[in-house]
C-alpha cells in the first residue's frame, strides 16, 4: 500500500482506496450501497440532502458519507439501527412535500427517490397537512421544464451549474422552505450544457421538454451509441420507442466525455426523422447540365441495381478518360468503415487517388504522442492553437475548465480571435487574422533559440504579437513539465498545420518534457477520415502514396502511387472540364467549401455527379444520381475521436434501407472485388488487418467504452519559407469561425435548439470600425468575390485590427461565398449600409 | 463587582478617541508590539478566554490553529449578533467601538493578519456609521494603516453590513456572505483557520471576545484567569430580557448563580410574578424550569444542567406564559431563518411549526407530542449546521419540563395564568 492509499472498514469489509476518496465512493468499491440524492461523483460533495448518514466509530454523531474523506482505520457502519432510523427520517422529510405523482412522472421507473424510498424509506408518512403545492410545469428554457413541486432542493443541478459549467446560470433562489431552483431575473437557462441537469436530477423536477409525457422509461429501447456531431464523440444513450427517437441521455465515459454531453448532442439529433431525409436512390433531371450517357434509375430501381450502375459508370469514365478523371469527396462525419470502403473502391477498383474529405490542409499522424482527452487533466500546460473548444468541441471546453479549476493546469492560447475560454487562460496571445503561420513560427523560433537550435535571429513579418508576450509564451511552453497542444487544423490557413507539427517536434526536444497533441478539428470523425486514407497523398494509416512497396503489398500491384487531387483541386479541375465524374459522400461542398456559387458552377460541369447523402442539400440538387445514406441513428460502425479513441456507433433505429457500407460493398462487387461483408464488423476486422494503428480494434476491444488506436505514422513535414502577406488596401482579412448552433441542414428550422441560432454577425476591431465609421449594432455589408453578405456589426475587438471574424451562423448566410475557391486568403470590403 | 468590558461603559463620549485614550485606550498596543506575536497567542491561551459568540471554544487555541505560513490571512469580527435575546455586541460597538478596534489590532498582530472585516448584521445600519467613524479616527491616529506605530505591522479594517439572515452568524455562512455568495454554511473541513475567507486562513471571533483582548494584554493573563471558575474564566456579558424589572446587559464573573442575575441585577420578575422558566444562553439552547435558578452561570454548570451558556442571552419567562405559545414563536423564527440548504432543517422546522400551530388551534391529537419528539430526533445532529439543533432545543426542553402545557390543549382547556 502506498502513501497515497487509505485502508478502512465499511460494514465489516476492508477496502483500500486513494487518499481523498469520499466514504460514499469507497463503499461502492465493496458493493455497499449508501443512498444519496445530492452527491454526484463528478460534481463533488454538497452535504445537502443528508441521505447518506452513516455511523463512524469514535464519532459522536452520524456523519454524511458524501462529505467525509476516508481516514486510515476508519470503521464505517451503514446498517445499524441508528443509521436506519436516520435514513427513514430523512426520507420522510424529503417526501413531506413531494407530490408523489409518480404515475405521470417522466422519471418514474428510473427515479432515485423512488428507489431509495423503496429500499430505505418509511412504510408511510406521518404528514397530515397540505403539501406545499409549488408550481408545476414551468419552462426554464425552451428545452427544459421544471416541476418545482417535485423538486427536493438537493441542489445537485445548481452545484453542476457552479462547478461544471462554472457560470452559475442555475441558482437557488429565496430561503428556507421557499427556496427554489431558478435563474437570475428569470432569464432562460441557456447554457450549452444545460441538458445534463435532466440526467442528474434525482427526481422528476428537471424534465426534458421534448420528452415530457411521451413515453414511460421502461417502454424505451435504449441503445448505447455515440453522438454524431463534433469530434469529441461523446457517449450517449438513444431511447427509442416504436422506432421513433424519444430522448438522448449522457452515457458517462471518463476517457471521452467525463459524463457530460452538450445540448447539441442531446437535442440535435431530430434530423433522424427529418422530412428531408433521402430514402431512395433517384435520378435528378438536372437542367443545364450535360446530358449523361449513363443508365437511368427507374423509380423502382433497387439499391443493388443503383449501386452497380453507379460503379459501372465510374469505371467506364475512368477507362475512357483515365483514372485521374474520377474523384471522390468523402466526409469527416461518416464512420471509419464507410470511409475505408470508399477509398478502397476508388484506389483498388478505379485506380484513382483523387480522394479527399476536407477543404483545408492537413496530414495524418503526429510527431509526438497523440494524447487522449483525459490527458488534459494531468498536463500542467494546455496550449490551444487556433482552437475554440466552446464552439467547436464543447465537451472539451468542460474538460479544460475542470483541469484549470481543479487540477492546477495552466491554459495558454494562441489564436486570432478571443474565445470564451480566455477567462481561464493565464495568457491569451492573439495574432492577426491570417498570420497564424508567422505566429506559430515565432513560437517555434523562440523555443529553438532557447534550445540552441538553428533559428532565424529575427522573426519575419507582422503578427501583431509583442516580443514580450511571445517571450512569455515561449517561457511557459519551455518550462512546462507536461504539455498538451490542442490545435484545430480546420481553422489554420495555408500550410500552418505543418508548422504546428514542426513546433511539436521542437517542443519534444525540450529535455525532461512530456509532450502530446490533440488535433482538434470540430468534425465527428476528422481523425478517422485521415486515418482511413481519405486523402490524395496518403493511404490508410498515414502511409504516403510514395511508399510503393508497402502500398503494393497491402493494396495490390495496380494501386495508384501518384499523388491525387485534393478536394479543392478536384473542384478546380471540374471547373476546367478535366474532372469528369465525382462521387460525393455525406458532404455539401456547395455550402461548406470555400468558393460558394463557383463550387456549384464547377459541379454542374461534371459529366456525372453522384451524391450519397442522408439529407437533401444544395449539392444533392445538382447531382445526376442520388443515393440514400442512413446516417446517425440508423448506421453502425466506428468513429475515431480527437483523442484517437475508436468507439462503436450503434444502430438505434430500424430502416428498410441498405446501410452505406453495404451499398459500397455492392459497388466493389460490381467492379470485381469479391469480398462479401456480412456485417459492419467484418469491415472493422479488415481495417484492423490493413490499417496501421488499428490492429487492436475489434468488437471485443471496443466494448462499451472504446479503445485507443495506436498512433498513426507521421511524415516529416517540409514547410516553405514565408514572407509577410500583404492585404488589399483598406479591406479586412476574413476569418470564418465555427459556431456550435449553426442553423444548417442538421439543426434546421424545426430544431429544438432554434433559440440558440445567432444572426449573421461581423466582429470588428474598434480601430477598423472607427476608420470605417461603423458602430456596434450597425448593419454592414461584407463583399468579396462579387458576393455580398449582410451582417450586424459587433465592435468587440474579437480580433486584431485588419481582420473581421464572421461566425458561421447558418447555411443561408453564405459566408463561404466570400472566400476564394482556391482556399487562399480572403479580403473583404466592409461597409455600412 | 468586577467589570472589564463595562467598566466605563456609560461614561460620556467613551466612543470618541479622546475619551477612550484618556481611559487608557490603545495602551495595550505598545505592550503588545514589544512582544512576539506568538507570546500574545500564548497569553490569550493562558487567560482561559473562550469564544463569547456561543460555542465557547478557547480563543487562544483557535488562533494557534491557523495554517502555518499561508498568507494573506484574514480576521473576521462576527458582529452578526442575531441570536434572539442577545444585544451585548450592539452596546459594546455603540458605546465603546475603540475597544473592538484595539482588540482587532491585537488579534491581527498576534495572528499576522493584515486585513480585518467587521461583519455586522443588516439591522446595524445605524451602528455601521459609528464604527466607521471610530475606524477613521484610528487611522488618523496611526493605529490602523501602514506601519502602525513604526513597527512595520500593517492593518486595514473594513466594515460590512449583512443582508438580514440569522444563518450568517454561523461562521462559514458569514464568510460566504462576506464573499458575496449565498448565505449558506460551508462544509467543514476545511475549517476557516485553514481555508476561510477567499480560501485563506481566517480567524473569526465575536465582538465581545475581541473586546476582552486589550484587558488581557494590559493586565496579564493571570489576572484574567484568576476570575471565574476552573474552566470558565473571566467575565461574561449577559443580556437579560423578558419578564424582569430591569432588562439589559450585565457583566458578571463566570460562576455567578443565575438567581443573582435574575433577581439582583435584573431586579426580579415583573409584577413580582413567579419565574416559570428561563433560557440561559439565547434561543438556541434548551430552556430550564424555575427550580434550576440556582445553577451557576458558567459553561460547565449549565452543560451539567442540560443546557448551554451560548451567547449569554438570558430570556426570562414568568408564569403568565403558555410555553406552547413561546415554543411556537421560537420555531417560527427558525423556520423563517432556515437557509434551506439541507433537508431536515428546511422540512423539519416547517413541520414542527405546522404541528404546534394545530395543537394551539385545539385540533391536536394525543400522539402529537410523541411525533414531535421523534421529528426532533430525526433533525437533531443530522442537519448540515447547528440551526436545526437550535430549533430542536426549545421544542424538546419545553416538552420535557412543561408537558402539561401541551396536554392541556388536548383536553380542550386553555392553559396560562389561570
Amino acid at each position: 500500500m502506498s502513501d497515497n492509499e487509505v485502508t478502512l472498514t465499511i460494514d465489516g469489509k476492508s477496502v483500500t482506496v486513494p487518499k481523498g476518496t469520499k466514504v460514499v465512493d469507497a463503499a461502492r468499491e465493496v458493493d455497499v450501497d449508501i443512498p444519496v440524492f445530492c452527491y454526484h461523483e463528478k460534481i463533488g460533495a454538497l452535504g445537502c440532502c443528508r441521505m447518506c448518514l452513516v455511523e463512524v466509530e469514535k464519532m459522536p454523531k452520524l456523519m454524511t458519507a458524501c462529505t467525509m474523506d476516508v481516514m486510515p482505520d476508519m470503521v464505517v457502519k451503514t446498517t445499524t439501527d441508528k443509521v436506519e432510523k436516520a435514513q427513514k427520517g430523512v426520507l420522510e422529510f424529503t417526501l413531506l412535500n413531494h407530490p408523489l405523482d409518480c404515475p405521470v412522472c417522466d422519471k418514474g421507473g428510473e427515479c432515485p427517490l423512488q428507489d431509495n424510498t423503496f429500499k430505505y424509506g418509511p412504510p408511510d408518512t406521518r404528514m397530515e397537512f397540505h403539501r406545499a403545492n409549488n408550481a408545476k410545469a414551468t419552462p426554464l428554457s425552451p428545452v427544459i421544464t421544471i416541476d418545482r413541486e417535485r423538486c427536493i432542493a438537493c441542489q445537485r443541478c445548481t452545484a453542476y451549474s457552479e462547478r461544471i459549467e462554472q457560470d452559475q446560470g442555475l441558482v437557488m433562489l429565496n430561503r428556507g422552505f421557499y427556496n427554489e431552483v431558478g435563474t437570475f431575473n428569470n432569464e432562460p437557462y441557456n447554457n450549452r450544457f444545460s441538458g445534463n441537469v435532466i440526467d442528474i436530477c434525482p427526481v422528476g423536477a428537471l424534465t426534458n421538454t421534448d420528452f415530457r409525457f411521451k413515453a414511460r422509461t421502461w417502454d424505451l429501447t435504449n441503445t448505447e451509441t455515440l453522438c454524431a456531431h463534433c469530434g469529441c464523440n461523446c457517449n450517449i444513450t438513444m431511447g427509442t420507442r416504436l422506432n421513433e427517437l424519444m430522448r438522448i441521455e449522457a452515457r458517462p465515459n471518463d476517457a471521452v466525455d467525463d459524463g457530460w454531453i452538450c445540448d447539441k448532442g442531446r437535442w440535435g439529433h431530430q434530423f433522424v426523422h427529418s422530412k428531408n431525409k433521402i430514402i431512395t436512390a433517384r435520378e435528378n433531371s438536372v437542367g443545364g447540365g450535360k446530358p449523361t450517357s449513363f443508365p437511368v434509375f427507374p423509380h423502382d430501381c433497387t439499391i443493388q441495381d443503383a449501386a452497380g450502375k453507379v460503379a459501372e459508370a465510374f469505371k467506364k469514365i475512368a477507362e475512357e478518360h483515365g483514372p485521374e478523371s474520377v474523384g471522390f469527396i468523402g466526409s469527416p462525419y461518416t464512420t471509419n468503415e464507410e470511409n475505408y470502403l470508399y477509398q478502397k473502391l476508388f484506389r483498388q477498383s478505379l485506380g484513382s487517388n483523387n480522394i479527399d474529405h476536407k477543404s483545408y490542409q492537413d496530414t495524418p499522424g503526429l510527431p509526438v504522442d497523440h494524447y487522449g482527452v483525459e490527458q488534459i487533466e494531468t498536463a500542467n500546460v494546455v496550449l490551444l492553437i487556433a482552437s475554440d473548444p466552446t464552439e467547436e468541441l464543447p465537451v472539451l471546453d468542460l474538460r479544460i475548465k475542470k483541469a484549470v479549476t481543479n487540477c492546477g493546469t495552466r491554459l495558454v492560447s494562441l489564436n486570432d480571435q478571443t474565445i470564451a475560454l480566455d477567462k481561464y487562460s493565464s495568457q491569451s496571445v492573439q495574432y492577426r487574422v491570417g498570420s497564424e503561420a508567422l505566429a506559430i513560427d515565432a513560437l517555434a523560433n523562440g523555443l529553438a533559440r532557447e534550445l540552441g537550435e538553428p533559428a532565424p535571429a529575427k522573426d519575419a513579418g507582422q503578427t501583431g504579437i509583442s516580443a514580450e508576450d511571445m517571450n512569455t509564451l515561449v517561457e511557459t511552453v519551455r518550462s512546462s513539465m507536461k504539455i498538451c497542444v490542442v490545435y484545430n487544423p480546420s481553422a489554420l490557413s495555408g500550410d500552418a498545420v505543418s508548422r504546428v507539427k514542426r513546433l511539436l517536434k521542437l517542443i519534444a526536444k525540450v529535455p525532461t518534457m512530456e509532450c502530446g497533441a490533440i488535433p482538434a478539428a470540430p468534425m465527428t470523425n476528422a481523425v478517422g477520415a485521415m486515418d482511413m486514407g481519405l486523402l490524395p497523398d496518403f493511404y490508410p494509416g498515414g502511409v504516403p502514396v510514395t511508399n510503393q512497396d508497402e502500398i503494393k503489398k497491402q493494396w495490390g500491384e495496380n494501386a495508384p502511387t501518384t499523388k491525387g487531387l485534393s478536394a479543392l483541386e478536384m473542384i478546380a479541375r471540374a471547373e476546367a472540364g478535366e474532372l469528369k465524374a465525382l462521387l460525393v459522400h455525406r458532404s455539401n461542398p456547395v455550402i461548406d467549401f470555400p468558393g460558394g456559387s463557383r463550387v456549384a458552377d464547377a459541379l454542374r460541369k461534371l459529366d456525372l455527379l453522384v451524391v450519397h447523402d442522408m439529407l437533401e442539400t444544395e449539392t444533392t440538387e445538382l447531382a445526376h444520381l442520388v443515393l440514400p445514406s442512413n446516417g446517425p441513428g440508423y448506421d453502425e460502425g466506428t468513429t475515431t475521436n480527437i483523442g484517437g479513441r475508436v468507439q462503436a456507433r450503434k444502430k438505434a433505429l430500424e430502416t428498410a434501407q441498405a446501410p452505406d457500407w453495404k451499398i459500397i460493398n455492392l459497388m466493389l462487387n460490381a467492379l470485381g472485388d469479391e469480398t462479401d461483408y456480412q456485417k459492419v464488423l467484418d469491415v472493422t476486422d479488415e481495417i484492423a488487418q490493413k490499417v496501421p494503428g488499428y490492429q487492436e480494434i475489434s468488437r471485443k476491444s471496443l466494448g462499451k467504452a472504446g479503445c485507443d488506436r495506436a498512433p498513426v505514422t507521421s511524415v516529416d513535414e517540409t514547410v516553405a519559407e514565408q514572407s509577410a502577406g500583404s492585404g488589399k488596401n483598406g479591406n479586412l482579412r476574413l476569418r470564418v469561425a465555427t459556431s456550435l448552433f449553426s442553423h444548417d441542414k442538421i439543426l434546421d428550422a424545426s430544431s429544438r435548439l432554434a433559440h440558440h441560432f445567432l444572426p449573421s454577425t461581423a466582429h470588428l476591431n474598434e480601430k477598423d470600425a472607427k476608420k470605417l465609421g461603423i458602430r456596434d449594432g450597425d448593419t454592414v455589408l461584407l463583399s468579396a468575390q462579387d458576393v455580398t453578405l449582410e451582417a450586424t456589426a459587433s465592435v468587440n475587438n474579437r480580433c486584431q485590427s485588419g481582420g473581421v471574424v464572421v461566425p458561421r451562423a447558418s447555411d443561408w448566410q453564405g459566408v463561404n461565398g466570400l472566400t476564394g475557391a482556391d482556399g487562399g486568403p480572403t479580403w473583404v470590403e466592409v461597409r455600412k449600409v | 463587582m468586577t467589570q472589564i468590558l463595562f467598566k466605563n461603559i456609560n461614561m460620556k463620549d467613551l466612543h470618541t478617541m479622546k475619551v477612550y485614550e484618556e481611559q487608557g485606550g490603545y495602551q495595550a498596543l505598545k505592550k503588545a508590539f514589544a512582544q512576539k506575536p506568538e507570546e500574545i497567542v500564548e497569553a490569550v491561551k493562558a487567560s482561559g478566554l473562550r469564544g463569547r459568540g456561543g460555542a465557547g471554544f478557547p480563543t487562544g487555541l483557535k488562533w494557534s490553529f491557523l495554517a502555518k505560513d499561508v498568507f494573506p490571512r484574514y480576521l473576521c469580527c462576527n458582529a452578526d449578533e442575531s441570536e434572539p435575546g442577545t444585544c451585548k455586541d450592539r452596546e459594546l460597538m455603540l458605546k465603546n467601538p475603540h475597544s473592538l478596534i484595539e482588540g482587532m489590532i491585537l488579534c491581527s498582530y498576534a495572528c499576522r493578519v493584515e486585513i480585518g472585516y467587521i461583519y455586522m448584521r443588516g439591522e446595524f445600519h445605524d451602528l455601521i456609521f459609528n464604527m466607521g467613524k471610530a475606524i477613521e479616527d484610528a487611522y488618523a491616529k496611526g493605529y490602523l494603516g501602514k506601519n502602525i506605530q513604526g513597527t512595520g505591522f500593517n492593518l486595514d479594517i473594513y466594515t460590512h453590513l449583512g443582508a438580514g439572515a440569522y444563518i450568517c452568524g454561523e461562521e462559514s455562512a458569514l464568510l460566504n456572505s462576506l464573499e458575496g455568495e449565498r448565505g449558506e454554511p460551508r462544509m467543514k473541513p476545511p475549517f476557516p483557520a485553514v481555508e476561510g475567507l477567499y480560501a485563506k486562513p481566517t480567524v473569526i471571533n465575536n465582538v465581545e471576545t475581541l473586546c476582552v483582548i486589550p484587558y488581557i494584554v494590559n493586565e496579564g493573563a493571570e489576572k484574567y484567569a484568576s476570575m471565574g471558575t476552573e474552566k470558565s474564566k473571566g467575565t461574561k456579558l449577559v443580556s437579560v430580557s423578558g419578564h424582569v424589572k430591569k432588562p439589559g446587559n450585565y457583566e458578571v464573573v463566570l460562576g455567578t448563580p443565575i438567581r443573582e442575575i435574575i433577581y439582583d441585577l435584573a431586579g426580579g420578575i415583573r409584577d413580582d410574578n413567579n419565574l416559570k422558566a428561563f433560557i440561559p444562553g439565547g434561543s438556541s439552547v434548551p430552556m430550564l424550569p424555575a427550580d434550576q435558578v440556582d445553577v451557576l452561570y458558567d459553561y460547565e454548570s449549565l452543560a451539567a444542567a442540560g443546557t448551554m451558556l451560548g451567547s449569554g442571552a438570558m430570556i426570562v419567562i414568568d408564569d403568565t406564559v403558555n410555553i406552547v405559545e413561546s415554543t411556537l414563536r421560537l420555531i417560527s423564527f427558525y423556520m423563517h431563518e432556515s437557509c434551506g440548504k439541507c433537508t431536515p432543517c428546511r422540512e423539519g422546522t416547517r413541520w414542527l411549526y405546522q404541528i404546534v400551530e394545530k395543537i394551539m388551534q385545539n385540533k391536536g391529537q394525543l400522539d402529537y407530542i410523541e411525533k414531535m419528539e421523534d421529528i426532533c430526533d430525526n433533525m437533531n445532529m443530522k442537519a448540515f449546521c447547528p440551526l436545526a439543533d437550535a430549533c430542536v432545543s426549545p421544542v424538546v426542553s419545553s416538552i420535557k419540563y412543561f408537558r402539561s402545557d401541551y396536554e392541556a390543549y388536548f383536553k380542550n382547556t386553555p392553559v396560562g395564568s389561570v
